[in-house]
């Protein structure tokens, strides 16, 4: 689990390590990273609009 | 390896020189506004950011390219990647781009916030004019270009401010937070003033909101920027600063005259004097589409000279100019001008270029049609 995390944190930020990335492509389903995107993102957007409205305050 | 650092510095001052000589001829002016400021600065800042990366990432590039070449024996090297480096160059452009957003950011609400003005002008564009009533003050007016025909055929030479002088300025006050309501009767327009940093479309059925405190009394000029149709490199914009009791006494002259027009809407007026009257409205307001001599333009803008349903039909006539003809281009003039301009304007066309027909159109006829 945290391994899928950190591929997806990764993923966001653009930038992944080879060996880390051939360990994803073992596992065989994709379901668990679309989960965890899609839940990330969301967090994404949640923490940046909470900045946003505490910066402009 | 001396000769190719001489190089270098060669080319990265001329790459400093060229921004530099520019940045005073065709750049972007102050402006006379906090806001206007705030923006040049920012404008400034970004800049150089970009002009220091560009310096920075070409001539890392141009330096490699000249050092490692293949003459002098150089071999490339064959990794597949290198986390770290690709975490720097990610997290350097973030951050980069972090800091030049906040203080963007910045400015951009204060921009927005149009709140607590002491003045609302509503701004209105028309083809090809502009048109400014100060709001809760009785006063309104159209703002025409002033450039006479013959300069723009090349008959008479350019005046100095060829294409950006107008009949009647925009007066604003100094040191006011003046707010802009704007909107537009016919197609898209957009008041551009940069001295003012507002740039702003005007959109029929829209009311865009935009405001200015000047800090400095003068004149400014701009344009219309939005293409907006044949004439729309002919509807300038010129603002008027003044001291705020200048203003002041501005504003109170104008209301004074506005009630005079409003009375001289009583009174039976003689047929010279609607004449004289209506020669002026006409040349400013009707004559870019009707033509000088009411020959009209056809098939796009119809004679009004010897036109002989205008002749017979005085009904017709007048429900022409106040309700204007919908899907054409021929404004609607009932809210556009009062109701001395559309009788004078009637009778000048009722009776200039041949169309002798003797009448004499009362404001007071007028406004009673307007009021139905
Ligand atoms: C933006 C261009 C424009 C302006 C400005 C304009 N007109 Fe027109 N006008 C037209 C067009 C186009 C028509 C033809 C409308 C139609 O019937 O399709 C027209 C038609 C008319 C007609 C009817 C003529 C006919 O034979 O159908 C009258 C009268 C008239 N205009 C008077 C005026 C007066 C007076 C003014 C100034 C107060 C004025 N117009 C300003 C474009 C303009
Ligand atoms: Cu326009």
């Amino acid at each position: 689990m945290w391994g899928v995390i950190k591929s997806v944190l990764a993923a966001f930020f653009g930038v992944q390590r080879e060996r880390q990335r051939q360990e994803d492509f073992e596992n065989g389903s994709p379901v668990a990273f679309i989960i965890v995107g899609v839940v990330l993102a969301v967090v994404l957007v949640v923490v940046v609009a909470l900045v946003a409205v505490q910066a402009s305050r | 390896m001396r000769k190719s650092l001489v190089w270098m510095t060669g080319c990265l001052g001329f790459a400093l020189m060229v921004p530099l000589a520019m940045a005073n001829a065709w750049n972007m002016p102050v402006g006379v506004t906090d806001v206007s400021r705030e923006i040049h600065s920012l404008h400034m800042i970004i800049f150089w950011i970009c002009v220091v990366i560009g310096v920075v990432v070409f001539g890392v590039m141009f330096y490699s390219l000249f050092r490692f070449r293949r003459s002098q024996g150089a071999k490339a090297s064959n990794f597949h990647e290198n986390t770290t480096v690709e975490v720097i160059w990610t997290a350097v452009p973030l951050l980069i781009l972090v800091g030049m957003a906040i203080p963007a950011t910045a400015t951009l609400k204060k921009m927005y916030d149009a709140s607590d003005a002491e003045l609302d002008i509503m701004i209105t564009g028309q083809q090809w004019r502009w048109r400014y009533e100060y709001l809760g003050e009785d006063v309104a007016f159209n703002s025409n270009m002033s450039t006479p025909r013959a300069q723009i055929q090349g008959d008479e030479p350019r005046g100095e401010h060829y294409l950006l002088e107008v009949d009647e300025p925009l007066v604003l006050p100094v040191n006011r937070k003046v707010r802009f309501l704007m909107t537009a009767d016919d197609v898209i327009h957009s008041w551009w003033v940069p001295d003012l940093a507002v740039k702003q479309d005007t959109i029929p059925g829209f009311i865009n909101e935009n405001w200015v405190r000047i800090n400095e009394p003068g004149i400014y000029r701009g344009q219309c920027t939005e293409l907006c149709g044949m004439d729309h490199g002919f509807m300038p914009i010129v603002v008027e600063a003044l001291e705020e009791e200048e203003f002041d006494a501005w504003l109170a002259e104008r209301k004074e005259a506005a009630e005079q027009e409003a009375m001289g809407v009583d009174r039976e007026w003689e047929l010279e004097e609607l004449m004289e009257r209506g020669e002026a409205v006409y040349g400013s307001i009707c004559a870019s589409c009707h033509q000088a001599e009411g020959q009209g333009a056809p098939p796009a803008f119809p004679a009004l000279a010897d036109n002989q349903q205008l002749i017979d039909d005085l009904d017709w006539h007048l429900d022409k100019i106040l309700n204007g003809v919908s899907g054409s281009a021929m404004p609607a003039f009932r809210g556009t001008l009062n109701p001395v301009e559309i009788a004078a304007v009637t009778t000048w066309t009722r009776n200039a270029w041949g169309n002798d027909t003797g009448d004499a159109v009362q404001p007071a006829e007028i406004a009673e049609r307007l009021s139905d």
